[in-house]
């Protein structure tokens, strides 16, 4: 009976290099000199939602923005440690940070569509690629508006502006512009935050049926959330990795107290 | 007393404050654009010709002032008019009479600021006149006020036409001779280019041999010269033949050629449909011809052109340059206090006074930056200075640094309006920072540039002071743009409505009291910057619409 509900999944110790989609090895970051994340070690498995929680300012953004390198752009931001996707320390100088973020997607709390039609923004990406005959683009836009369940609302009018579309519509949007690049990594960093109940619950659902083909990292604030849609779950207090689970154990029987304060919300 | 400081009151003291420097903000407004408008706009409408009739008393405060002398008029084979001291004494206290337009220019003294023509000045004068001077004034129906290629004006009654045979033709045979006219006209501007300028080619290429004079080549050449130059001087005697007979108030006669004439406004006659065709077409000639009678009459059409040209090669340089330089300084510079330095002077840039500009231009663009350039490329020319002279392309340059500051500082508040989102959700995308600023910060701050580069247009345009001193003038022969290789003239002075107007103020100070081409330059002026900002503001809120919002 309870077999219904429990998930597939190993314990954190349990995963191998193999389904280890990002290995984060002693990650220490600073903006200027605020030391924002600490010692950060986890290992973020292959093809399944990891949800990082945490309050405001604990780190767990700026974690995720560490995967695609986005922190870059930042001035007075320094780290080290290592970061391996793929087999390869992305940290290093000698990565090409272009090809990482197309093999690395993003979607963040705000939707941003870029002010053009929907069609230019899901090539948006692939036109920066090279990828310039039409048929391609056209077969990547379908494939990728599909896959992010949005397809048959605006097939129609792929070529209005994406300004035009609904809050929920436009995160979607921004998935699939994602997508469309077929990453490997997909980092949503509260992506729901900005939206309605009904709209949360799509994209949550649509995160299920994506997990097949790519590992997902979620930010969340919401705890509901994290319980409901996450394989693994990673607290994150004050740039410190606090406690690293699968979601059934962390939620249920966290090990640690303020694990256990946070869920519970008696702070934060 | 004190309801007077009771806080309804002195709030009501405060809008009535605010309120009246308001009103008095609208009322400056609303008076340069009546002014303008009313002025311009007189000096295209048919204003009617009375017959006056007045006592010439020379020696009162008001008596007839001869401003404008006739010149040009020994190439006119009728008698000249000298109108001297003497003429008028001798006409003291006599009764004249005269075809006048009369424009009121004082309400209570009763004044008239008056253009006449009679037998003394047949190509029409100014004068004051009293209304106590005045015997007899009534609307001249049949006179006409009758125009003249090279902008002078007739005013008088149209009798009859002569021809070569002597013969008098009616009146209503006036379109029949002009096109006689014209058409003489242009068989001898083909004679010229067709036949006597090759042969005068031959003849300078034979010079240049150094055949001798007496050669049989050269002697064929030069009879067949003249009998092309016998054929140019018949066919222009024939035409200047073809004359149109006048008669002033007065009842003296007077000849115009028909080739000379432009046109023939009935004025005092025209219906008010009638005017306004006369007001269309005055305005078509002032939009096409050039100006004539040192820029007071004709049309404006090379300075409309040189200012024209002058913004457009100043946008072509100022944007790519003011757009680089705001991308520079607000997506690579890094904050330092040398960065936050560089800003500050751009702002203030903006508030340097154009004539230092002017001078900047003149010392370093013409006289260095040109002279070195002759000195390199155009040698074989010097002394005689090609490019180290004020022309076009250095009142383009100095413009564009002049105009630089708005471009980049509207430019810099477009980029920083770029949402921080749409970066990022750019650069997660595997956008360089080169791919971001072109394909996504680029078109999105496209208003705030396009706002910067019409506000440097709209400056540009109604600048005059800089102009001056690099390349702008008064009248300038050529038009910056020809049929001549390289066909763009970039070293030649240019004319700008700004400056027409400048110089239109300083021509007389009559002429500023009623309607004159300074103000129609000054409307035109007006047009022009007006039509600029409304098709900025167009641009700037579809260019918003399609990039802010939905």
């Amino acid at each position: 009976m309870l077999k219904l509900f429990e998930r597939n999944t190993l314990n954190v110790a349990d995963i191998t290099d193999d389904t280890t989609a990002i290995d984060v090895r002693n990650l220490n970051l600073w903006f200027g000199n605020k030391h924002v994340l600490n010692d950060i070690s986890m290992r973020i498995p292959k093809n399944k939602i990891t949800a990082l929680i945490g309050q405001s300012g604990c780190g767990k953004s700026t974690l995720v923005n560490c995967f695609n390198r986005l922190n870059d752009l930042y001035d007075g931001c320094k780290y080290e440690g290592e970061i391996v996707i793929g087999g390869k320390n992305i940290n290093s100088k000698k990565v090409n940070v272009s090809r990482l973020r197309t093999q690395v997607g993003m979607v963040f709390q705000r939707p941003n569509p870029f002010p053009m039609s929907i069609y230019d923004n899901v090539c948006y990406g692939l036109r920066l690629q090279g990828v310039k005959t039409r048929r391609h683009l056209d077969d990547a836009v379908e494939s990728a508006l599909k896959d992010a369940a949005l397809w048959d609302e605006v097939k129609d009018r792929l070529f209005e502006s994406a300004n035009a579309l609904s809050g929920g519509q436009q995160q979607r949007l921004v998935i699939a512009r994602a997508l469309a690049l077929k990453p490997e990594i997909l980092l949503l960093d509260e992506p729901t935050s900005a939206l309605d109940p009904l709209t949360t619950l799509f994209i949550e659902e649509l995160m299920a049926v994506l997990k097949k083909r790519c590992t997902i990292v979620i930010v969340t604030h919401n705890m509901q959330q994290a319980s409901r849609v996450s394989d693994y779950t990673a607290f994150f207090h004050q740039g410190r990795l606090i406690e690293y689970a699968d979601s059934d154990s962390l939620f249920t029987m966290p090990d640690k107290k303020q694990t256990e304060d946070y869920i519970t919300g008696r702070y934060g | 007393m004190n309801s007077l400081f009771s806080p309804a009151h002195r709030q009501s003291l405060v809008i009535s404050l605010t309120a009246f420097f308001t009103s008095l903000l609208l009322i400056a407004l609303v008076s340069v654009l009546v002014l303008i408008s009313f002025r311009g706009g007189a000096y295209f409408w048919p204003e009617p010709i009375y017959d006056v009739t007045y006592k010439d008393a020379v020696g009162s405060e008001y008596g007839a002032i001869n401003n404008t002398s006739d010149t040009n008029e020994a190439d006119n084979g009728n008698k000249k008019p000298q109108t001297s001291i003497k003429d008028r004494k001798n006409r003291e206290n006599k009764e004249n009479r005269i075809f006048a337009q009369l424009y009121i220019t004082d309400e209570a003294e009763r004044i008239y600021q008056v253009h006449y023509a009679d037998d003394q000045s047949p190509y029409g004068a100014q004068m004051q006149l009293a209304e106590a001077d005045v015997i007899n004034m009534e609307l001249a129906h049949n006179s006409a006020e009758i125009k003249t290629i090279d902008g002078r004006f007739v005013l008088g009654q149209p009798q009859f036409l002569t021809t070569p045979d002597s013969r008098r033709q009616d009146l209503s045979h006036f379109a029949d001779i002009q096109s006689r006219v014209t058409a003489l006209s242009s068989q001898i501007e083909k004679i010229r280019s067709e036949r006597l300028s090759p042969i005068h080619e031959s003849l300078a290429s034979l010079d240049g041999k150094g055949v001798n004079r007496n050669a049989p080549a050269r002697k064929r050449l030069e009879t067949q010269f003249e009998r092309w130059q016998h054929d140019v001087i018949h066919f222009e005697q024939e035409r200047d033949e073809y004359e149109l007979r006048i008669t002033f108030a007065n009842a003296q006669e007077y000849s115009i050629r028909v080739s000379e004439i432009k046109s023939i406004d009935y004025v005092s006659q025209l219906s008010y449909f009638e005017k306004w065709q006369v007001v269309f077409n005055r305005v078509a000639t002032f939009l096409t011809d050039s100006p004539k009678q040192a820029n007071t009459s004709g049309g404006v059409f090379p300075a409309l052109f040189g200012t024209v040209l002058m913004v457009f090669l100043m946008t072509i340089i100022v944007t790519p340059f003011g757009v680089l330089a705001a991308i520079y300084l607000s997506e690579y510079a890094p904050d330092t206090p040398f960065t936050t330095a560089i800003r500050i002077s751009v702002s203030n840039m903006a508030g340097v006074p154009s004539i230092v500009y002017g001078v900047f231009g003149l010392g370093f663009f013409v006289y260095t930056l040109g002279g070195n350039i002759d000195a390199f490329f155009f040698a074989d020319k010097l002394p005689a200075p090609t490019m180290g002279t004020p022309g076009v392309f250095w009142a383009s340059l100095t413009m564009a640094i002049l105009t630089l500051p708005v471009v980049i500082v509207a430019t810099e508040e477009g980029l920083r309006r770029v949402p921080e989102g749409l970066k990022r959700g750019s650069y997660a995308l595997g956008a360089t920072k080169v791919e971001t600023i072109v394909k996504t910060i680029l078109p999105i701050a496209s208003p705030g540039i396009m706002t910067g580069v019409i506000l440097a247009i709209a400056r540009a345009a109604g600048e005059v002071a800089p102009l001056m001193l690099v390349g702008a003038v008064k009248f300038a022969p050529t038009l910056p743009i020809d049929g001549e290789f390289p066909y763009l003239h970039l070293e030649r002075q240019f004319m700008h409505l700004g400056v027409l107007i400048y110089d239109g103020a300083f021509h007389s100070s009559t002429d500023a009291k009623n309607s004159s081409m300074m103000f129609a330059a000054c409307l035109l002026l007006l047009m022009v910057v007006f039509v600029l900002n409304v098709l900025a503001v167009i641009l700037r809120t579809r260019l918003r619409k399609r990039y802010l919002q939905g």
